[in-house]
């Protein structure tokens, strides 16, 4: 067999670029809406969120779309500054979740037997405390409920599932053959990490991200629901369902609103995760 | 002169398990030598303990000097010096060698940037990916710049197999250890990627540890032997001698079973 032979057929290069998917656009849509509002509210919002600006507990008009709060305050521009105050949540527990996740789960897959064993054990308990609880632990530890103390808690709550989940993926990753190949080439622990353990288990991880995004902007609603998430006068969605409460016959818009913006942007990040999935992974991109 | 490698009664346990006993044999500068046996004979785990890349659970004694250094018992950090500079493999699976979501170029740019920096020198980026393409058209493949840029799943295991040993000369090492490089192709395949490493081997004139089941393999690549039967060493010599009179009886069950293959071959042709 001459090298020509071995050449790879045509379709194989053709199917690297990553296909049209349209869960992943749909979801780059609803999520791009909802980031563009919450940057548009840091320059303008329709009204002053603080300032009462009509009738009490309007019905949506041309004026106010999404009608008026109990207090007279425009409800559209509170939506608005819900996004915003959603997408911080989320991101920044994300972001500390897998700071704190990904760091442990590394250690804790290169660990000792020992060492190894105990950490998973302390994942397995934090995991059995369900996310809101342990949430609401921390907002209570914390001194008094703040847009921040929610971050974190849902952080802290997070890190958990991140780092075992990262301990397997790493675990599985290390057992490559060529891990041990690259090893006898002469990199370091530290260069596997970099150079093969973090890009082969990323694919998954950021899916895991993703989804974990979503579940940190319904917790986040649910504790401001509960009265542990950002004080007024931050705009939470789950402050306003809860403030909706009382008068869901008479002026429903108060729920409904809160509730459309909550369910896309939920939908569209799960919908980005399913996209995130066939990108980040080459050997998906053909298979598809 | 002391030998490139010399491996002084090594013994590799796991529990109260043997798995290799009392293995001594040594390799200069440029020599090469096979290691023959049938699997679970020790073959690969002797490849491991000289790389000190065993698993944690094995636990090797003796002493195995590579390149001047002590490797049983020695830090990790030490160790990892050796390995590229010292010391370099070529495994057996093409499929599973290579890192599934790394293009071929970066892959290969890893093992020579570490070398590079060994001899002092920080090229730049381009400089290196030269370099690269020329280590890739080095190992007879077609279209570097291509196969550069391509994830492993794009090409062929037999292309697999001789980027995974681009990646090995790219470190320039002193000792190559190839771990059955051969068995997971086809037979035409084997042939080519055997006159490949043969050739560099020479050219570059590095020493070569080649370990394989397959005796007729072994023969066309090294000049001595060493037959491994359950981790012990049975018979030791040129690989002619070993062959055509050998002296243990394992060794002759393996040389009759490898000729009958031959004749009940050129029998049916």
């Amino acid at each position: 067999m001459s090298a020509a032979d071995e050449l790879t057929p045509a379709v194989v290069t053709a199917a690297r670029k990553p296909r049209w998917s349209p869960t992943f656009t749909i979801g780059l849509i609803l999520v791009g809406i909802h980031v563009a509002i919450a940057l548009l509210t840091l320059f303008w919002t329709p009204y002053d969120p603080t300032s009462t600006t009509g009738g009490r507990l309007e019905p949506p008009s041309f004026i106010h779309w999404a009608g008026t709060d109990r207090l007279g305050r425009d409800f559209f521009t509170q939506i608005m500054i819900g996004s915003r105050i959603a997408l911080i949540v989320g991101a920044g527990a994300v972001a500390i979740g897998a700071a704190i996740g990904v760091t442990i789960g590394l250690l804790a897959a290169f660990a000792t037997r020992f060492l190894d064993d105990a950490l998973a054990a302390t994942l397995d308990i934090l995991i059995a405390f369900p996310t809101l609880l342990l949430a609401m632990l921390v907002v209570a530890a914390s001194e008094g409920a703040s847009l921040w103390s929610a971050i974190l808690a849902l952080g802290i709550a997070m890190s958990a599932i991140v780092a075992r989940l990262t301990r397997i993926l790493a675990k599985r990753v290390l057992q490559n053959d060529y891990i041990t190949a690259s090893r006898t080439s002469g990199t370091s622990w530290p260069g596997v990490v970099v150079r093969h353990v973090l890009p082969n288990i990323w694919p998954t991880l950021s899916v895991n991200f993703a989804l974990q995004f979503g579940i940190a902007v319904i917790a986040e609603s649910s504790l401001s629901y509960l009265g542990l998430g950002a004080p007024p006068p931050n705009a939470s969605w789950g402050r306003l369902l809860q403030e909706a409460q009382g008068t869901v016959y008479t002026a429903p818009i108060g729920a409904i609103a809160p509730g459309i913006a909550l369910v896309t942007l939920v939908i569209g990040i799960n919908l980005l995760a399913d996209g995130l999935r066939d990108i980040g992974d080459p050997t998906r991109r053909i298979s598809r | 002169m002391t030998p490139l490698l010399s491996v002084d009664g090594l013994t590799l346990k796991t529990g109260d398990k043997t798995l290799v006993s009392d293995l001594s044999f040594s390799l200069g500068a440029g020599e090469r030598m096979g290691l023959i046996g049938e699997s679970g004979s020790g073959k690969s785990l002797t490849a491991m303990a000289v790389t000190g890349l065993l698993p944690k659970s094995i636990v090797p004694a003796g002493s195995i000097l590579l390149d001047g250094q002590q490797v049983v018992g020695t830090l990790e950090r030490t160790l990892n010096g050796l390995r590229g500079s010292s010391v370099a493999v070529v495994f057996q699976e093409p499929l599973t060698a290579l890192d599934p979501l790394m293009k071929i170029g970066t892959q290969v740019a890893g093992p020579l940037g570490r070398r590079l920096a060994r001899e002092g020198k920080s090229p730049p980026r381009r400089e290196v990916d030269r370099e690269v393409l020329q280590f890739l058209d080095h190992v007879a493949l077609p279209q570097p710049e291509r196969i550069a840029n391509s994830y492993p799943h794009e090409i062929s295991g037999g292309q697999r197999q001789r980027v995974a040993i681009a990646m090995a000369l790219a470190c320039k090492p002193k000792l190559l250890i190839a771990d059955e490089p051969t068995t997971a192709l086809d037979v035409t395949t084997q042939a080519e990627i055997l006159k490949l490493l043969d050739s560099l081997v020479r050219e570059l004139g590095m020493a070569l540890l080649f370990i394989s089941h397959d005796l007729p393999v072994v023969a066309t690549v090294v000049d001595r032997v060493t037959v491994l039967r359950n981790g012990r060493a049975v018979e030791e010599g040129p690989v002619k001698a070993v062959f055509d009179q050998p002296r243990h009886d394992y060794t002759k069950t393996l040389v009759e079973a490898a000729r009958s293959f031959d004749n009940a071959l050129e029998g049916t042709a």
